[in-house]
């Protein structure tokens, strides 16, 4: 195989074979999502009745049940309010920390990164009502704060930042150093801009995870104003029936923009590569 | 109690008493915040029944008791089914439940019994049906309102049955007519089935009543659903998938499967609730009801939500006036009435009338006459996990994994170990 | 000496103190809160009992829970390896240049951030025992047609099959920023030296990339062991309890059953678990994880 690759006819065929596979592939993973959209505006659509590729009469009817169903415009605006800001405090947070793990040589690192970990081996299931607890005693339940504080920093993104800074030459901070730069100044100057795709990746994690994220609002949001995404699409399931066109259309209006996200996070991913040249 | 709580509490805030939160806090009060400065009351109220289509009927109750009451307010939270349970525990757990909240029949003792509900004492006794009063109490005591109830039914495709010459169903039937006529309607080749009775719970409860047999012993301390009635009722639920009614791999049991087969023309008899009215009434073809067949007794099953005061609530009083209002108002009933609802549990059966008159289904009667012979499902404190029990072993009998006899002895030693 | 190591101590605090601040607050004060409870009998509402171990002991002794962990064990033993090599085929398929490079890496990313509840719908129609595409492709190819995810053999590897298909694209996006970040004079350098498409792949990139594998697996397990969402919307942990895993029952003995301090110890449990396995991965990734 490999033999037969080094000649251009046959590596241009193995590209086209996987070119082809991409495809097919893409076609597996995008099918569901085509089959929410169909749904949502099939008129009185229903998952049950399977998939059909074309409407007859197209319609925007679930969309506008959507809009009278629940206060679609509000819920939006604090969804993102609260994924952008949790975002942003996840990455400000976590590239610091990842940078204290893999540069600085202080005693007890390896356990205290540990503990860092194992604040995600308890599942929310059962922490949700002793921070519910605690969120009572401080006086924030029902308070956009209240939402956002799990939300502050994540492990998980502390993680792949630390694994990311690991992969930065230690000579580009030697050299810094020499030039009299210190660790403010290598972190903001040198590390960050090379851990661009990481730091892409994390927001992009982030950014979902609030935005999907359902247990906790459910028991901390008690206002109807600042209710968020998912809990305005849960009460589109009725106890015994729902329609099922107008779930969809939440779900397009759900998906979309997390969609966008990802597609704008791409371009740095790319971008910070090219910028900083380290080929 | 106090005492446990702040123990916890303790531990939760240790450490964290120096941080200068209390400036960023909004302090937003949910639940008791009483603008005393008019001498207004506001009532919270928790609720899940009426998402999915009846809010705008509950805020109409509100208007109305709003008028009629100008020194309380009622703010509703409400929550869809699926997430109520978990949202309200968690309020309770931290002290800041709704000063009255929803809760549905098979649960109340549980909630009874761990010391959350207040006692009333200042509601309309004889405004409600006797039985649905009674059904919230406890020792003597009224910890709930009635609030709604509905019932189960026997709907039926007249047209599958005119096609298949057979008789429709009257309130005399037995399994019997039920099983032949089921035979004789279900056409696999055209994907047409006879029968559809999920395999869980509710319907081994209520099939044991109508053979007769009983849940429990005299004083509940012992599960008696084992006995040859238990054997024949879970046979009867177990034996028809496969057979009259499409089985799990033909997609029972997903989201709407049922609803949406009898919809479709292509379910001849559905065992389920008058709920189910509405979504139904634009069906394009003849449907209608019967009261449920019963096997060597009439059993119907009925379903009751009810409202309780929050034993910790401030405002105790006017949350006991907001609910008396809630359940036993002319307002309340005429609303429930006309918008296809849960039915009011209200005593006077001629409030009733309207609802009566509508057709679609023109036997409408039946729902009335399948209270004539009620099975409430047997409650228990530890109710979640009787139910779950019963629901996991008739499903491996189902499966073909267990005989019925071996899934209901295990069954039974489960719900007994719960009882202790 | 001294001094320079209580500076390098003070720019730690500095560094990590954003984030550990609101860690410890947020989610280690709730740990221990929940470690509290675990040692009491408490169904979230009237008082809490204090019974010491007794709920650890009648965990250990349960098997409910011993069905619990076995699920939630063969579950991550499914899931892990098809949405590992997926993610990786994925992620060097779409390192490559090709057209429309950026739609398909969007394409397969969708699934990760469409919700259970979507997803679960459309796996219950694929796998549908009667009329599923799947079962259909199954018999055209004269293969049997299982129950899915109505049988309860089948129950738990439906769910592991939908959940690596939709997490592919988390794995692939993590690994693609892994490969994004391998110089490309390394790759060319093996090229030069002669080493062709699976020579280099083995030898070269997959070295380069193990700090990024070694983060997908530590990761996938701890969320693995944790896997809730997906069994709730899909199956409810049936048919007949086949497919429950450990978080489910936490889930029901908190807020279904009322049971909230044996939802503590078995999550302390759970923890065990899940700390034992990832201890021996950070010990063991000295031997296989290469760093720059």
């Amino acid at each position: 195989m490999p033999e037969a690759a080094r000649t251009p006819t046959a590596a241009r065929v193995r590209s086209a074979g996987i070119f082809a596979l991409v495809v097919l592939g893409a076609v597996v993973m995008l099918f569901p999502f085509l089959w929410t959209v169909i749904t949502s505006i099939t008129p009185d659509g229903n998952l049950a009745d399977g998939p059909t590729l074309f409407v007859d009469d197209p319609t925007l009817a679930a969309y506008r049940a959507l809009v009278d169903a629940v206060p679609i415009w509000r819920i939006l605006v604090n969804s993102f309010a609260i994924a952008i800001v949790s975002t942003l405090l996840q990455l400000v947070t976590g590239s610091m920390a990842a940078y204290g793990f893999a540069r600085l040589r202080f005693p007890g690192r390896n356990v205290v990164f540990a503990l860092y970990l194992a604040t995600m081996m308890v599942p929310l299931q059962v922490l949700v009502v002793p921070l519910f607890i605690e969120m009572k005693t401080l006086n924030l339940q029902d308070t956009y704060l209240g939402l956002l504080a799990p939300s502050f920093a994540s492990a998980f993104g502390v993680f792949l930042l630390k694994q990311a800074v690991e992969t930065v030459p230690l000579e580009l901070d030697e050299a810094a150093t020499i030039d009299g730069a210190g660790h403010l100044r290598i972190f903001g100057t040198i590390v960050l801009p090379l851990i661009r795709p990481a730091l892409a990746t994390v927001a992009v994690f982030a950014f979902m995870a609030s935005w999907n994220s359902f247990l906790w609002p459910l028991v901390v949001i008690r206002s109807p104003e600042l209710m968020t995404l998912p809990l305005g699409l849960s009460t589109l399931q009725g106890q015994f029936t729902t329609r099922w066109d107008v779930v969809m259309a939440g779900s397009v209006v759900s998906i979309v923009p997390i969609a966008l996200v990802y597609l704008l996070a791409q371009r740095h991913v790319v971008a910070g590569i090219a910028h900083t040249g380290i080929k | 109690m106090k005492n446990n709580r702040r123990r916890l509490t303790a531990v939760a805030v240790a450490g964290i008493a120096s941080l200068a939160l209390g400036a960023c806090s909004q302090g937003s009060a949910t639940s008791k915040d009483d603008d005393s400065s008019d001498g207004q009351t506001t009532i919270t109220y928790m609720e899940f029944s009426s998402n999915g289509g009846h809010e705008q009927d509950l805020a109409a109750i509100v208007d109305a008791f709003e008028a009629d009451h100008p020194d309380v307010k009622v703010k509703v939270e409400t929550t869809p089914y699926d997430s109520y349970f978990t949202k309200l525990q968690t309020a309770l757990a931290g002290g800041t439940a709704g000063d009255t909240f929803e809760l549905n029949y098979e649960n109340f003792v549980t909630y009874a019994e761990n010391g959350s509900l207040a006692e009333l004492g200042s509601f309309d006794e004889a405004a409600y049906k006797p039985s649905l009063l009674d059904a919230f109490a406890r020792d003597g005591s009224q910890y709930a309102l009635p609030e709604s109830f509905s019932d189960v039914v026997l709907f039926y495709n007249k047209e599958l049955f005119d096609k298949a010459g057979v008789e429709t169903p009257t309130s005399d039937w037995t399994w019997d007519e039920e099983a032949a006529a089921a035979k004789k309607l279900t056409d696999k080749g055209a994907g047409v089935w006879g029968d559809y009775q999920p395999v869980q719970f509710f319907e081994f409860y209520k099939a044991l009543a109508q053979s007769g047999g009983s849940f429990f012993n005299e004083d509940q301390t012992e599960a008696t659903f084992d006995s040859p009635e238990g054997v024949e009722a879970a046979q009867w639920l177990v034996g028809k998938p496969g057979k009259t009614m499409p089985t799990e791999a033909d997609g029972a049991g997903t989201p709407d499967f049922d609803t949406n087969l009898f919809k479709d023309g292509k379910l001849a008899m559905w065992h389920s609730g008058i709920w189910m009215f509405a979504g139904l009434a634009d069906a394009p073809f003849d449907w209608d009801i019967a009261v449920e067949p019963g096997n060597t007794q009439k059993a119907s099953a009925m379903f009751a939500n009810g409202v309780a005061v929050n034993a910790a609530s401030d405002n105790k009083d006017a949350a006991e006036e907001w609910l008396s209002y809630l359940t036993s108002s002319k307002a309340m009933a005429d609303t429930r009435l006309t918008t296809s609802w849960e039915l009011p549990p209200v005593a006077d059966e001629s409030l009733l009338a309207p609802y009566l008159e509508q057709d679609k289904p023109a036997n409408r009667a039946a729902v009335m006459e399948s209270l004539e012979s009620v099975a409430l499902p047997p409650v228990i404190a530890r109710q979640a996990e009787m139910q779950d029990a019963i629901t996991k072993e008739l499903g491996e009998a189902a499966a073909g994994r267990k005989s019925v006899e071996d899934a209901l002895a295990d069954a039974k030693k489960a719900v007994d170990a719960l009882l202790g | 000496m001294q001094r320079s190591r209580w500076r390098t101590l003070g720019w730690a605090l500095v560094f990590l103190g954003p984030s550990a601040v609101p860690l410890v607050l947020f989610t280690a004060v709730p740990m221990v809160s929940s470690a509290w409870v675990s040692l009491h009998e408490w169904n979230l509402i009237s008082d809490m009992r204090w019974v010491g171990l007794d709920n650890y002991r009648s965990l250990l002794t349960d098997p409910a829970t011993r069905e619990v962990f076995w699920h939630t064990l063969l579950f991550v033993a499914g899931y892990l390896p098809l949405v590992y090599v997926g993610g990786l085929g994925l992620a060097v398929a779409l390192n490559r240049r090709m057209p429309a490079n950026a739609f398909f890496r969007a394409a397969y990313f969708l699934p990760v951030v469409t919700s259970w509840v979507v997803v679960a719908l459309v796996w219950q129609w694929l796998l549908n025992p009667s009329d599923g595409l799947v079962n259909h492709l199954l018999g055209a190819v004269g293969l049997g047609q299982p129950g899915w995810w109505t049988d309860p053999t089948w129950a738990l590897p439906s769910v592991i099959l939908a959940s690596a298909w939709k997490d592919l694209g988390f794995v692939m996006v993590i690994l693609l920023a892994g490969l994004q970040s391998i110089p490309g004079d390394v790759l060319e350098a093996a090229d030069v030296d002669g080493a062709g498409g699976w020579r280099r792949f083995w030898h070269v990139t997959l070295p380069l990339l193990s700090p990024s594998t070694f983060f997908v697996v530590v990761i996938s397990l701890i969320n693995g062991f944790q896997v809730f969402d997906q069994v709730f919307v899909m199956t409810g942990g049936g048919p007949a309890g086949s497919s429950q895993v450990v978080v489910g029952r936490i889930y029901d003995l908190t807020f279904r059953y009322g049971r909230a301090g044996e939802a503590s110890a078995l999550s302390w449990l759970l923890f065990a678990v899940i700390l034992a396995i990832t201890a021996v991965q950070i010990r063991g990734q000295k031997r296989w994880v290469h760093h720059a």
